[in-house]
């Protein structure tokens, strides 16, 4: 029966399909399933496909609209279509010159913090290969305390230990001979501030890192180092010659999460600083929230939203890309 | 099994022999080239990091059990002299502490819950059908994972602000339904991505054998591939539960502090002039617990969620 009715019931667009259909072995069951009905797998995606489409889908058109209007305050209580502008917002935005200094300090913070950030997982990633068990099982530890927490919590500790008064920080830097650092205050100095910032983003960036590239680590042929060694090559020759090309997807992978994560930072800024960045602490994320619900300028804050998505674009479409790539989408 | 610990392994039946190789590799460490003296300065170096990853770990729980003039000392102590279980008392007697946990357990469950039913079924069309639109599915639900969602907030608050159903409008903002739904969808694409890894993990020869002996598609379902990805399903929810837990952003700006998580709350707290840092910490720590645990629980599963098959040994 399957050998008739095949070239009816299989579409020819479809690849994956009339691929499987080649292996020999494996031709009747496959084809019962596919003679099950082809409205069953769209039945079993359309709650999920109608609720993404209502939450996110919907919104994001709706961003879009309103980033061609003008909602304020007064539109938002009354309920009225707000008035069309146009690419008024967008001018207003783009000619902006704090809004170019906030887009320039979320890309010098994206491309500090993930640079730091991957360099030193990657250390710490190494090191783990070198220690003992009993500091590796210590190390692991350490860093799973850290991933768990929430950043919320993780931010609320890292502004109670930089408090100018009874902080931590203060009072260990004070230490030091010849600094005084009491009541110091960590974010009067955008410089100082933005470390503390990077700090933070990349304490609690290190654990995923960590060990997700020294899990990537432990693939690495044992015996490709071994020969190396004896062949005379340095650590720094294995490192680069046989470890960072076996480990580059991955490497590349963590490293476009990392930007897409990174560049989107919200909550360290916004809880280290009370919830009201100062201009100089002000990011992407931040400056669209609070240009729509600080302000009321809703589609202003919408045309800075859309922006940011656009600007994210080109990483977001690599990343998905890579994962196309190393077939974990088949 | 063989899908539990590796969600979106390619080729299951591999994962087996793989996994033996690796803890070899594990313990068998290079010896070739190594000094002794090498062993102890790496040795060194990775406690003196772990000990720099746990120091802010270690300062919240120290700060908790001080009691309050211990807290706001000039010379901070690293031990609590009088170690106290005040600022958990007063983090529990706070106003709307209580109300807010409640909250979060209720929005937390009620859009995991949603999450599993709706994503498995997602799951189980793009991991065991082959169908015209399928990778276009793939594209939407890898897409919608890298939306920021914070930038989706402002016309999110505009929508639910007034539903329209029909029949009458709603406002759904300052309400629990509001953020359930808003959470189920916003864990719902990871769901979708982490179960199809698990369901791709059983092998279809099951499936075929079963239909082979007569079982109905739907038997299929319950009888093997349902209970097969069971540790998947609790991994999967147990991630979900951790986000929803932790978003307060969402929350914060859609619903008045009664109607609140403890994230929020947490937030909030520190916008009252003068925080008070004891029962602050205390507040964490209490919100945190459950995370961390559930987080420890199945840390294996999120790591390789996110990155799996992009080595392969």
């Amino acid at each position: 029966m399957s050998v008739v009715d095949s070239p009816a019931t299989r579409r020819p667009d479809d690849p994956g399909r009339s691929q499987q259909g080649r292996v020999p072995g494996h031709v009747a069951p496959k084809r019962r399933r596919q003679r099950g009905s082809s409205s069953t797998p769209w039945l079993l995606a359309l709650p999920a496909l109608l609720l993404i489409a209502g939450l996110l889908g919907y919104p994001l058109i709706r961003m879009l609209v309103l980033s061609f209007q003008n909602m304020r305050l007064r539109e938002l209580l009354s309920g009225r279509t707000p008035p069309w502008v146009g690419f008024d917002q967008y001018t207003r935005v783009l000619t902006d010159g704090v809004f170019w200094a906030v887009v320039g300090r979320t890309v010098a913070f994206t491309f500090v913090s993930v640079i730091i950030s991957v360099v030193f997982g990657l250390s710490i990633a190494l090191l783990m290969r070198r220690v003992t068990r009993g500091v590796r099982m210590f190390m692991v530890v350490a860093m799973m305390f850290v991933w768990a927490l929430p950043q919320l919590v993780a931010a609320q500790i890292f502004r109670w230990m930089t408090d100018s008064d009874f902080g931590v920080v203060n009072y260990l830097v004070d230490k030091l001979p010849g600094v005084d650092y009491q009541n110091h205050s960590w974010f009067v100095n955008p410089w100082q501030g933005w470390s503390v910032i990077t700090t933070l983003v990349v304490w609690a960036g290190i654990p995923f890192l960590a060990i997700t590239l020294n899990a990537g680590l432990t693939q690495v042929p044992k015996e490709l180092l071994e020969a190396a060694t004896v062949d005379g090559a340095t650590p720094w020759q294995a490192l680069r010659n046989i470890i960072l090309p076996i480990l580059k997807p991955l490497i590349t992978i963590v490293t476009t999460l990392s930007v897409i994560w990174n560049f989107g930072l919200f909550t360290q800024a916004w809880v280290l600083r009370d919830g009201h960045p100062e201009p100089q602490f002000q990011t992407l994320a931040t400056y669209s929230y609070t240009q729509a619900f600080g302000q009321s300028r809703y589609s202003l804050g919408s045309a800075i939203a859309v922006i940011t998505v656009l600007l994210m674009l080109g990483v977001m479409i690599f990343y998905i890309r890579q994962m196309f790539r190393i077939g974990e989408v088949d | 099994m063989v899908a539990p610990a590796r969600p979106a392994a390619p080729a299951p039946a591999s994962t087996v022999p793989l996994k033996r190789r690796k803890a070899k590799a594990d313990e068998g460490v290079i010896t070739v080239g190594r000094s002794r003296s090498g062993t102890i300065l790496a040795n060194t170096a990775g406690i003196v990091f772990g000990v720099f990853m746990l120091f802010p770990v270690y300062w919240v729980l120290n700060t908790a059990f001080k009691p309050a003039d211990e807290v706001l000392a000039l010379e901070p102590g690293f031990w609590p002299s009088n170690p106290t279980f005040d600022n958990f008392i007063s983090a529990f007697k706070a106003p709307l502490f209580l109300k807010d946990m409640l909250n979060g357990v209720i929005i937390t469950l009620f859009a995991v819950a949603g999450a599993l039913v709706v994503g498995f079924l997602g799951a189980l069309a793009i991991a065991r059908f082959q169908f015209y639109g399928r990778k276009a599915i793939i594209l939407v639900v890898l897409v919608v994972q890298l939306i920021p969602f914070l930038s989706l907030l402002i016309p999110l608050f505009l929508m639910l602000q007034n539903v329209n159903l029909g029949f009458k409008t709603f406002n759904l903002t300052n309400s629990l339904i509001g953020v359930s739904i808003t959470y189920l969808v916003l864990i719902l694409p990871y769901t979708v991505w982490t179960l199809r890894g698990f369901i791709s993990g059983i092998p279809r020869e099951l499936d075929e054998a079963a239909l082979i002996d007569g079982c109905t598609r739907s038997q299929v379902f319950w009888r093997i591939i349902l209970p097969l990805t069971g540790p998947g399903l609790v991994a999967t929810s147990v991630y979900g539960f951790i986000q929803a837990w932790n978003e307060f952003i969402i929350i914060n700006t859609l619903n008045s502090p009664d109607k609140q998580n403890l994230m929020a709350w947490l937030l909030q707290n520190q916008t009252t002039r003068g925080t008070a840092w004891g029962p602050l910490m205390a507040g964490a720590i209490i919100t945190s617990i459950p995370v961390v645990i559930f987080f420890l629980i199945i840390q294996r599963n999120i790591a390789t969620g996110l990155t799996a098959g992009a080595v392969k040994g």
